[in-house]
């Protein structure tokens, strides 16, 4: 009965026909243009991930990226170019927020990557507005894609989980914690890692910490932003603490600790110390 | 612990997205406001239009005169909100209120079919247009960022409206009007020929428009019941 109804006379006849095959041009464009728009966010997504896949072989702090560095990641930020600037005229005026769930995995990947960049760098954390120039710079020839506010602080979230990862791997092949020399040259001077000494010299951890305390200083209000922000937030807390537990067993057994030992990340052995 | 002045965050970073971020909501708080007020008045609307199911058809004027006197209280609301949500990016905020259009957009087309806003007759379908300019508001925008009703809205009201007829349907046949059943049938038939030449992907949309092959079948039903007892007009 319903096959008759599909293909018969009923659908033909049907007086709303004309206004049905306007709806189904209209919303055939939205959906090609949404489909254009993940697909994009995705390859952005998977180029920022190797990006800083390279970026965690990197062992110096304040210092511009090594050659190797910029040559095996060139191939990543030509497909992030290509990418926004594939989608960029998709994303202006009217439309400018309305795929905002499509693209923003992309941009979050991307500021993550960015901000990481940045800080390896210069020991810094990049403005919003410094960030958004630079997403905007992507797309010179064309209308840019513009970072949400929303979107920076969020791919700041997920940067804290890279600092992490940075100290630990820094912490299992060097012995200590990266630090973040003083305005004035020290970079001759003896590092003992030493419980006084790190409470004043800023490091990778001071920072994290900082980053931390403005984090958690931020009122995300209500809607979904304030939402993921809530996820964010446990994961950068634990991200922290990580560190935090990494620095007290180097600083506990740091003497005794054999070359290439790797901090214990599980948590059982601090609770072993502690009991 | 010591913030020796020289840290990782330039001083004023967090600061301005703080600002940004109580900009926006105390938008959103505007918005409630004024969406609230629509969700108050379209229970109302829609209390009154649900009296149709008990309402003989010689009786309805009085029912969409009272539905149309509180539905120009939402379009006063609607231009309120309108005017305040296009100050600002469109699709931003637009979470905060479709739901709300939504619903306002179905009780102009109920209280339309049922013959309110001019058109006398049972049956018929306000278009988008009609109920964007019930509305007072653009519709379909698609070269400027201002408020409008979107195609989304008004074929989530659409079905919803399938839906209230389907219940309309059976309820008509209690009143001892055998004649509207087959026009809801005919017309919820052609409202799903139309959802079916639509490409639609897994959305609400698409959710929502697979019942209507259900609620066809239920006023068919009805039509089959009356048919079989020789109750169905004769013309």
């Amino acid at each position: 009965m319903e096959g008759k109804e599909q293909d018969g006379s009923g659908q033909r006849s049907s007086p709303f026909m004309p206004m049905f095959e306007t709806f189904r041009s209209e919303l055939d464009e939205h959906h090609d243009r949404r489909e254009r728009i993940i697909k994009a966010s995705r390859d952005i997504t998977a180029s920022s991930k190797k990006i800083i896949f390279t970026l965690q072989r990197i062992r110096a702090l304040k210092q511009p990226l090594p050659q190797h560095a910029i040559k095996s990641n060139k191939q990543y930020h030509d497909t992030i170019k290509t990418q926004y600037a594939s989608v960029s005229r998709d994303l202006q005026g009217l439309n400018a927020h309305r795929y905002n769930r499509q693209i923003t995995g992309g941009c979050q990947e991307w500021m993550e990557a960015a901000s990481f960049q940045h800080y390896l760098e210069t020991a810094t954390l990049i403005a919003y507005d410094d960030a958004r120039k630079l997403l905007r710079g992507l797309d010179a020839e064309g209308p840019g894609v513009d970072l949400s506010a929303e979107d920076y602080v969020l791919g700041i979230y997920d940067m804290t989980g890279e600092l992490m990862r940075f100290a630990i791997t820094a912490m299992a092949t060097s012995g200590e914690l990266p630090k973040i020399p003083a305005t004035s040259a020290m970079d001759g001077e003896e590092m003992d890692v030493d419980a006084t000494s790190a409470a004043q010299q800023r490091s990778v951890l001071t920072d994290m910490r900082e980053l931390r305390s403005a984090l958690e200083g931020l009122d995300a209000g209500v809607g979904p932003f304030a939402k993921d922000a809530d996820k964010k937030m446990e994961v950068m807390k634990q991200s922290v603490e990580k560190v935090e537990k990494a620095l007290y067993g180097l600083i506990v057994r740091g003497a005794e600790r054999p070359k290439g030992w790797m901090p214990d990340m599980d948590g059982a052995r601090a609770v072993e110390v502690e009991g | 612990m010591a913030n020796n002045g020289t840290g990782m965050i330039q001083s004023g970073v967090f600061e301005s997205l703080q600002r940004k971020i109580d900009e926006d909501t105390a938008v959103k708080d505007a918005l409630r406001d004024i969406v609230q007020e629509l969700e108050k008045q379209d229970r109302v609307t829609q209390a009154i239009l649900s009296r149709s199911h008990s309402t003989a058809t010689a009786d309805l004027p009085s029912v969409l005169s009272a539905a149309q006197t509180n539905i120009e209280k939402e379009v006063v609301t609607i231009q309120r909100l309108s005017e305040v949500a296009s100050k600002h990016p469109y699709y931003k905020f637009n979470y905060a209120w479709t739901r709300h259009v939504q619903d306002a957009c179905f009780s102009i087309l109920f209280c339309g079919w049922l013959g309110g806003f001019g058109k006398g007759d049972t049956g018929q379908l306000l278009n988008m247009e009609e109920v964007g300019s019930i509305m007072g508001v653009p519709v379909n925008v698609k070269d400027r960022d201002t408020f409008h009703l979107t195609i989304e809205e008004y074929l989530l009201a659409l079905i919803s409206l399938a839906d209230e007829l389907a219940r309309l349907a059976r309820n008509s046949v209690t009143l001892g009007d055998h004649r509207r059943p087959l026009q809801i049938s005919q017309f919820i038939k052609d409202v799903h020929a139309g959802f079916q030449i639509l490409n639609l992907k897994n959305d609400t949309l698409r959710k929502r428009s697979d019942g209507l092959k259900y609620k066809s079948r239920e006023v068919e039903d009805v039509v089959y019941d009356l048919s079989l007892r020789g109750l169905l007009p004769k013309d």
